[in-house]
């Protein structure tokens, strides 16, 4: 036999036991060519376009799976950022361009399309300005969309009168979607140095130096890692945790890589990249919080975290290099707290705090993922939480996002459930202590010196 | 670029007859106040079809390269056959293996190699198969994996080139 038994119980264990699938599947199409004066043709174009690619998205996933006998959850599609396609049509409203996404997406039967997007990291064209005001609208009124907006990036620097609208782009979303506990802003997400090629949503979308079409492909398997580290148990040391984790990545990511190359086949595209991010789901076992603990904290977010975190993201990312020539995206370890049932029942017993949370974002793939705050969270606060983050981007070189949601009528310690995917988020209190001048200050952090490192 | 006749163009057009390149995209919209305005929609070549997607300039370059990207090989008789590797555990009882091959010979799957292990009750048991030519994967896996149950035994179908990936270099 070509492989061992041994060899192939390991990879059944892996799909029927340990959760590993195909996380998403992301076409990524290009809306250059849809600008128009005119809003409603290049509504029209827009979503012609993107139905016209994306047409046999969930028909090629479909086929993949049932070809190959390995779980792809979901279909996505990315598309080039609205406020760049919308600014020849010079309006103030850019709500129909989201509903133009929204029945497209509706039409392809995907669940999420990402590109409701602006990039604002020195400043607004009016085009990103219509679309600030226009995204507490757009995630009300449509299903489908999600919206991200760049706020920083190392070479730029930080745009704090971005960053000061972007809190109140924040309140107002969960204000409109109040009767979902502020839903709307599960949708929505913030970046330092935004990632061009990120297949999850809700930041993806695909960037300038991207081709007209391409497929790209979202792998996950916190409970591979986490079945590996357990049997490694606890006496061997941390490099050998660090092999262990590199060795899965590898097997995770050549899964991702054979999905992507026979996706881009298959759709007549091109294959774009693999993200090997772990990203948690509220499955039972799915959970990046459990590998932290089986690392040997004993809670996440007890002294050590961070470090653990820092040695699972970088083994991710060594083993994802060597399995594929295409990693990209985020890449690394997720840790959305609404969505990990590890990370939930850490904040639920005491032992992660959003300070604690902010220090793991160092050394994460993303950043602040799915938290909730209470819904009288003041705008200035929430400035000094996103700026905070994009901070940690900024100087570190590295991605960093906030995706944050101030509940509506809910207090510190209160529990919200959002149900599916986005899980059970317990409200967590930024504290008390405000930042009210840096708020109302504006301007820009400038750009970090990349010298004198130390 | 890809060429859009949008609403728009039509009602703009005033004219009964638009002729548009091949390759154009007309919009749903466009359709709909084309039949609304009685106007007729055509190619040079005759009736109006919705062209196949072009993907951009390097969609053609990536399906040329893509079969030529490094694999690990495939060993032996399976390098000119479809792989299936059958895996399937659960309780053990008389009958179990039988039923399993006579589907596979259902099929017309010619079984390569066998090997099962029965530890305390319970069994599990991974065939490597190979598929003709022209004979469906989809088919044999919907087939293989209706059988057992829940308090019997479950059985999953997966490519072999899967494997490949995971475990070769």
């Amino acid at each position: 036999m070509p492989f061992t038994d041994r060899e192939i119980l390991e990879t059944v264990r892996m799909i029927e036991l340990e959760t590993l699938d195909i996380r998403t599947i992301t076409l990524g199409i290009s809306l250059f060519d849809c600008a128009d004066p005119d809003v409603e043709s290049a509504c029209e174009k827009i979503y012609t376009k993107i139905v016209h690619h994306a047409r046999g998205l969930q028909e090629v996933g479909r086929g993949i799976s049932a070809d190959y006998g390995i779980p792809i959850v979901n279909k996505r599609i990315a598309t080039t950022p609205i406020s760049w396609v919308a600014a020849a049509s010079a309006t103030d409203d850019l709500v129909p361009f989201a509903r133009a996404l929204d029945a497209a997406a509706k039409a392809c039967g995907v669940d999420f399309i990402g590109g409701f997007t602006a990039y604002v990291h020195k400043g607004f064209t009016h085009s990103d300005d219509a679309l600030f005001r226009s995204i507490p609208r757009a995630l009300k009124e449509t299903q489908h969309v999600c919206s991200s907006v760049s706020l920083g990036t190392t070479k730029a620097g930080i745009n704090m009168s971005a960053v000061s609208r972007f809190s109140e782009v924040i309140l107002e979303t969960a204000r409109l979607t109040a009767d979902q506990g502020g839903l709307g802003c599960a949708k929505l997400v913030c970046f330092c140095n935004a990632v061009e090629d990120n297949p999850f949503v809700a930041g993806a979308h695909i960037g300038t130096g991207e081709p007209e079409t391409v497929v790209n492909v979202g792998v996950s398997g916190p409970g591979v890692v986490r079945a590996a580290i357990a049997k490694l148990g606890p006496e061997p040391d941390l490099l050998a945790v660090a092999e262990t984790v590199k060795r899965t990545a590898f097997k995770i990511t050549r899964m991702g890589e054979l999905v992507g190359r026979e996706a881009a086949r298959r759709l007549g595209t091109s294959f774009g990249i693999v993200d090997i991010s772990l990203a948690p789901t509220p499955a039972l076992g799915d959970s990046v919080s459990d590998i932290l603990e089986l690392i040997g904290v004993e809670r996440t977010g007890a002294p050590g975290t961070t470090a653990a975190l820092a040695l699972l993201t970088d083994a991710v990312k060594k083993g994802g290099a060597m399995a594929s020539s295409s990693v990209g995206g985020l890449s690394g370890a997720f840790i959305p707290v609404s969505e990990d049932a590890g990370m939930i029942d850490a904040v639920r017993v005491g032992a992660l705090s959003l300070a604690k949370l902010e220090a793991m974002t160092s050394v994460c793939s993303v950043g602040l993922d799915m938290v909730a705050v209470p819904g009288n969270t003041s705008a200035a606060t929430l400035t000094g939480i996103i700026a905070d983050e994009m901070a940690i981007g900024m100087v570190n070189a590295k991605t960093t996002a906030v995706r944050i949601i101030p509940v509506p009528g809910k207090g510190p310690g209160e529990t919200v459930e959002w149900g599916g995917l986005l899980g059970t988020a317990i409200v967590q209190d930024p504290g008390k202590f405000s930042c009210d001048v840096l708020h109302r200050r504006g301007g820009r952090i400038p750009a970090p010196i990349q010298s004198y490192k130390n | 670029m890809t060429r859009f006749l949008t609403s728009e163009d039509v009602r703009r057009a005033n004219s009964r007859v638009i002729e548009v390149e091949e390759g154009t995209i007309v919009t749903p919209q466009a359709q709909d106040t084309a039949r609304e305005m009685g106007v007729v929609v055509q190619t040079r070549g005759g009736t109006y079809r919705e062209p196949a997607p072009s993907r951009g300039p390097d969609a053609a370059f990536a399906q040329r390269s893509l079969p030529h990207l490094p694999e690990p090989p495939a060993e032996g008789e399976l390098a000119s056959f479809t792989g299936v590797v059958v895996t399937a555990a659960g309780k053990n009882r008389p009958g179990v293996l039988s039923e399993l091959t006579g589907a596979l010979a259902n099929s017309k799957a010619n079984i390569l190699d066998i090997s099962q292990k029965v530890v305390e009750g319970y069994f599990h048991i991974v065939l490597m198969v190979e598929l003709p030519p022209g004979s469906g994967f989809a088919q044999l896996k919907g087939t293989l994996e209706c059988m057992g149950g829940p308090d019997d035994y479950v059985v999953r179908v997966m490519h072999e080139r899967v494997f490949r990936f995971m475990h070769r270099v």
